[in-house]
């Protein structure tokens, strides 16, 4: 799973978003790092509609734009459940190998 | 929506590189988003947020957003229909040539370069292209698509010395190069084949044998001459082909010709790709698109390796036409067959569909 992609589906799952609402959310988690656009946030929402890991959730108009919100299925939360699971992994490794390599004697 | 905003009206513009269907479902939402991050007194899109939605578009007009073959796939249509419609354009551009040289021209040619040799009558070609010495007609189309395809070709008004050569050939090439240099043509490196030959039936004798082959344009006309040491009565030891080079036209139509082509490869493939998406006759499109693709490319990737070869080997005053780089019309059988299962394809992705939303993320 590539990082828009984690950092998308991290973002739903704490409620159903609007693109605008997620597009903040993206910037947030990632500490400023990765700044979506349109284009690739909706080529990536059809994706992972196809995939079956998000839907569509309800629709509202404010100050007469439309605001779509999008939430996680069951599939989407098992697959982030799993690529975190996978990180979490990566994570506590390299961060083991980091200790063992700062705690040897120069 | 009609709007008086400038930048929503450029955003408006820039969703036009998504589909139609994809548009009517999702544009006011993604016009939503564009607004919302815009910051305040920005009249235009950024050149990211442009690049960025042309991209978003096209990709989205190729339909299947969770496949990621179907991008390759696109690939493969688009630049092997603009390559067709290229060699297609190229070859209509070549109306534009004068006629291969008359008698009277080849012969003025034939007098100035080579003077003192009988190369008897001279043969003028009934057109540009030939296929067996004659013209393309619709007697002979049915040569070229079924089999025979590689024997069309640009003809040569061509005259032939036969016997022992008069002089040396030495001396006549000698001769010759220096009477083309002084007429104004552009002389290319002469290319040497020596191979042993035989004075008699039983080949008691065997003798070498040296053919030196001159090449050399002036304006659109381009000179073989072939210079052969050979001395038996009944062979040639001087063989002449003139021929033209291809017209100005002929790249620029041919660029031209790719380029639409390629964007009519590239619209038709999405449309076909989104009309069949998740419908039964997805399985049979595919497949048919697939044949389509190798009965395409095949000629091209076996033909276009060997013809740059052949580029490098020896001196070419023009290339080789596009459609011969793309093995046409040799593998025309191929490509008909290729044809009708692409038609075949289209048409499946033409039948009337049971509507469902063409956006899955739409209810």
């Amino acid at each position: 799973m590539r990082e828009p992609t984690f950092l998308i589906l991290t973002a739903l799952a704490s409620g159903p978003r609007h693109g605008y609402g997620i597009v903040r959310e993206v910037t947030e988690l990632s500490a400023g790092r990765v700044t979506l656009l349109a284009g690739t946030l909706y080529t990536a929402l059809d994706r992972l509609a196809a995939e079956g890991l998000i839907t569509h959730d309800h629709d509202e108009t404010v100050d007469g734009r439309l605001r779509r919100y999008y939430r996680l299925t069951d599939r989407g939360i098992a697959a982030l459940d799993a690529e975190t699971a996978r990180l979490r992994q990566l994570t506590t490794a390299a961060e083991a190998r980091l200790r063992h390599l700062r705690s040897r004697p120069a | 929506m009609p709007t008086t905003d400038p930048l929503a009206r450029r955003y408006r513009r820039l969703l036009r590189w998504y589909p139609r269907d994809w548009r009517r479902a999702r544009a006011a939402e993604v016009m939503a988003l564009l607004l919302d991050t815009a910051p305040p007194g920005r009249t235009r899109p950024t050149a990211r947020e442009t690049v960025d939605l042309v991209r978003g578009g096209l990709r989205c007009r190729l339909g299947r957003p969770a496949s990621f073959s179907v991008v390759a796939w696109a690939a493969l249509a688009t630049v092997i229909c603009g390559l067709f419609t290229g060699a297609l354009a190229s070859r209509a551009a070549w109306e534009t040539s004068r006629p291969q040289p008359d008698r009277a021209e080849a012969g003025a040619i034939l007098t100035e370069v080579f003077p003192g040799h009988d190369l008897g009558d001279i043969d003028v070609p009934p057109a540009l292209f030939v296929v067996y010495g004659h013209a393309l007609t619709l007697r002979t189309v049915k040569t070229v698509l079924i089999g025979d395809g590689g024997e069309y070709q640009e003809s040569a008004t061509g005259a032939t010395a036969f016997g022992a050569p008069p002089v040396p050939a030495e001396q006549i090439i000698a001769v010759a190069r220096q009477r083309l240099t002084d007429a104004g043509w552009r002389l290319y490196d002469p290319q040497v084949s020596a191979y042993t030959g035989c004075t008699d039936k039983l080949c008691a004798t065997p003798l070498p044998i040296t053919d030196t082959t001159l090449t050399a344009r002036r304006g659109d006309t381009i000179l073989n001459a072939s210079i052969s040491t050979q001395t038996a009565a009944d062979a040639s030891y001087l063989a002449v082909e003139l021929h033209r080079a291809p017209p100005p036209a002929v790249v620029p139509a041919g660029v031209l010709g790719a380029l639409l082509g390629a964007v009519a490869g590239f619209l038709l493939f999405g449309w076909a790709s989104r009309r069949t998406e998740g419908r039964r006759v997805s399985g049979a499109a595919t497949f048919l698109f697939g044949v389509t693709m190798v009965l395409w490319w095949l000629p091209v990737l076996l033909t276009a390796p060997s013809l740059v070869g052949h580029h490098l080997d020896e001196p070419h005053p023009a290339w080789h036409p596009l459609w011969e780089w793309l093995g046409q019309p040799t593998a025309s059988l191929l490509f008909l067959v290729g044809a009708v299962c692409a038609l075949l394809a289209l048409g499946l992705a033409a039948e009337p569909r049971r509507d469902r939303s063409p956006v899955a993320l739409v209810d």
